[in-house]
């Protein structure tokens, strides 16, 4: 059968994260393992509408598959649209992933905007293997209060003992958490060195990488998952190239010292 | 190995028909054409501007079809088609061989692969090379040096035909009335034909592969972003380029699409939200040639040029593509 033909999965939850982002549960129609690591993607189908790369925000240790759309272009719109009990088509998982084995115990995990979806993954995965890994903090930052996704996990992640970071980059009355730069929560941070997972604007990503080098990481330990459009998913299409790299195939996680020179 | 009489070439490409598909270059309003064959002249002087990639990658093709009931969907493949190629050029030949690991990779490309193995290439080795001409430049050509079902080279009076397949012995085997035994002096005039094409391109010296990798490197790409009109003509001919979309037709069934796409349109690259990474024409255009030259030997072991030269022939912008040198 070919690879381009998806699966069948039935939306079985949808949850509201911000005005414009939904985090949508799935079930598979087909009975068959979905195995995926933190920091895979899937390619899904609006049929009638199209494909688009959706990077897998649940973690694998937990039942369901979910992911995190939000309203960004003609498919997100299609996806967002659509109501409990309706089919959409899923390929995958693709991509490389987090490489949780040569990662350090350590984890700074950094996210800016709609990047922190693929992170969450990444942190639901920590907790849930807690005992694997050693210090972990997250910094995560939005433009505004009602940008962030996943609040009503952050507790549970301190209360399995990582260190929390929250900013935003326009405060408001409502707001009592911390208002600037993702950076500035790093600053903050006791973490000893180790590897880190970053997903956000290239500014974002530059800026973190810059600061976690200061503190001594090295910058084969960052690891930074990046955004392209892609359209196959398996190395064909080439609209995800990144100088040698298919983002779907080497990627999208990358290890800094090879993606630099385009960000 | 075997010689086919000139006058026994038709005959023998009108049964084949009976059987399959044949194309071949014919004259389509005067411009040669890689098409379907029903007994029309054979246009065998210069390798048609469009190589025969069409047939393996269209520039549309039906992925599959979806067809809704009660809001769960199933799905239908095509099959591929039998067909014979008569008259691919050792250029082209070596593009399909490119592609085949570009498309073979992990996980495999099955609707390339349908077709590729439900088609007979018989290619035609090239005696007298186009002016744009260089693949021995690149280390192969005039004649295939990949494996292939039938090779021909036109010499005195008719075809020497090698076989390099079991469905290539099998055309000879099955028409046994059309082919004659070969002698050591055709396959003297072969190499000797041959030996004259290579000497022909071997006169521009621009051309070779250390020559367009030092332009590369030296290449001004603002300077030749600034003339590049951005209007993809040479993707289009390249027998190697191969960039795709992925689209949907219909509502609630329909077909998705797979329709050729080109890495030098501005739009290639862009992102949900707007995002760029590939925003300015030299950025693409410098892709383009890493591509061929760094990016895909890397991944497969073989140039993503195969020195056909369509691209200088339509290049709307007359860039010498060799070179890279803009002319002020």
């Amino acid at each position: 059968m070919s690879e381009y033909i998806p699966r069948l999965a039935e939306i079985v939850d949808i949850d509201i994260e911000s005005s414009n982002t939904y985090l949508i549960s799935l079930k598979l129609l087909d009975d068959v393992d979905f195995g995926y690591k933190p920091g895979q993607f899937v390619m899904v189908s609006v049929f009638g509408l199209g494909e688009c790369p959706i990077s897998i925000t649940s973690s694998p240790t937990r039942k369901t598959l979910q992911l995190c759309i939000r309203r960004a272009g003609k498919i997100t719109n299609g996806i967002m649209d659509c109501r409990v009990g309706d089919v959409l088509g899923i390929r995958g998982p693709y991509g490389n992933g987090f490489p949780l084995q040569s990662m350090k115990k350590n984890i700074m995990i950094a996210g800016g905007g709609s990047g922190f979806a693929t992170l969450r993954s990444l942190v639901n995965y920590i907790v849930d293997r807690r005992s694997a890994f050693g210090e972990v903090a997250v910094a995560y930052g939005a433009r505004t209060r009602q940008d962030l996704y996943f609040m009503q996990e952050y507790k549970s992640w301190q209360q399995a003992g990582i260190e929390v970071g929250i900013t935003v980059d326009i405060g408001d009355e409502s707001w009592k958490g911390n208002v600037g730069l993702v950076t500035a929560l790093i600053d903050k941070f006791r973490m000893s060195v180790g590897s880190a997972a970053i997903c956000g604007p290239p500014v974002m990503i530059n800026a973190v990488a810059k600061k976690l080098m200061d503190k001594g990481f090295d910058h084969s330990d960052i690891y930074v998952s990046m955004e392209r459009h892609m359209k196959c998913g398996v190395g064909k299409c080439e609209h995800c190239m990144i100088g040698p790299y298919h983002a779907c195939q080497d990627g999208p996680v990358f290890s800094y010292d090879k993606v630099k020179s385009v960000l | 190995m075997a010689f086919l009489p000139q006058e026994c070439l038709v005959p023998l490409l009108t049964l084949l028909s009976n059987r399959m598909e044949v194309v071949a270059p014919i004259l389509v309003e005067g411009v040669p054409v890689f098409a379907s064959w029903s007994g029309q002249p054979l246009a065998l002087k210069d390798n048609p501007l469009l190589p025969p990639q069409e047939f393996f990658l269209p520039q549309r093709e039906v992925l599959f079809r979806y067809i809704q009931d009660c809001g769960r969907y199933s799905f239908e493949e095509a099959a591929g088609k039998a067909r014979l190629i008569f008259g691919i050029r050792p250029c082209d030949l070596r593009a399909l061989a490119v592609l085949d690991r570009i498309f073979g990779s992990d996980p495999m490309d099955q609707s390339y692969f349908d077709k590729r193995r439900s088609t007979v290439l018989v290619a035609l080795n090239c005696n007298e090379p186009g002016e744009d001409c260089f693949c021995d430049r690149l280390g192969f050509g005039p004649e295939c040096s990949e494996a292939v079902d039938l090779q021909l080279t036109e010499i005195d009076k008719g075809y020497l035909v090698e076989t390099g397949s079991p469905a290539g012995i099998l055309i000879l085997k099955e028409h046994p009335e059309f082919f004659l035994e070969t002698s050591q002096s055709h396959l003297l005039e072969k190499c000797e034909i041959l030996g004259q094409a290579r000497e022909a391109m071997n006169s521009c010296i621009a051309r070779s592969l250390p020559g367009i990798k030092e332009a590369i490197k030296k290449a001004d790409w603002n300077a030749l972003g600034r003339l590049c009109l951005n209007c993809g003509s040479c993707t289009f001919v390249c027998p190697v380029c191969h960039c795709f979309t992925i689209q949907d037709l219909g509502v609630p069934d329909g077909e998705r699409m797979r329709c050729r796409d080109t890495c030098l349109l501005s739009g290639f690259s862009r992102m949900a939200g707007g995002t760029n990474p590939r925003i300015s024409r030299g950025d693409r255009m410098q892709n383009w040639y890493l591509d061929k030259f760094e990016y895909i030997p890397q991944r497969t072991g073989l140039l993503g040029c195969v020195g056909c030269g369509r691209c200088n022939r339509v290049c709307l912008a007359e860039m010498d593509r060799w070179s890279l040198e803009v002319k002020r």
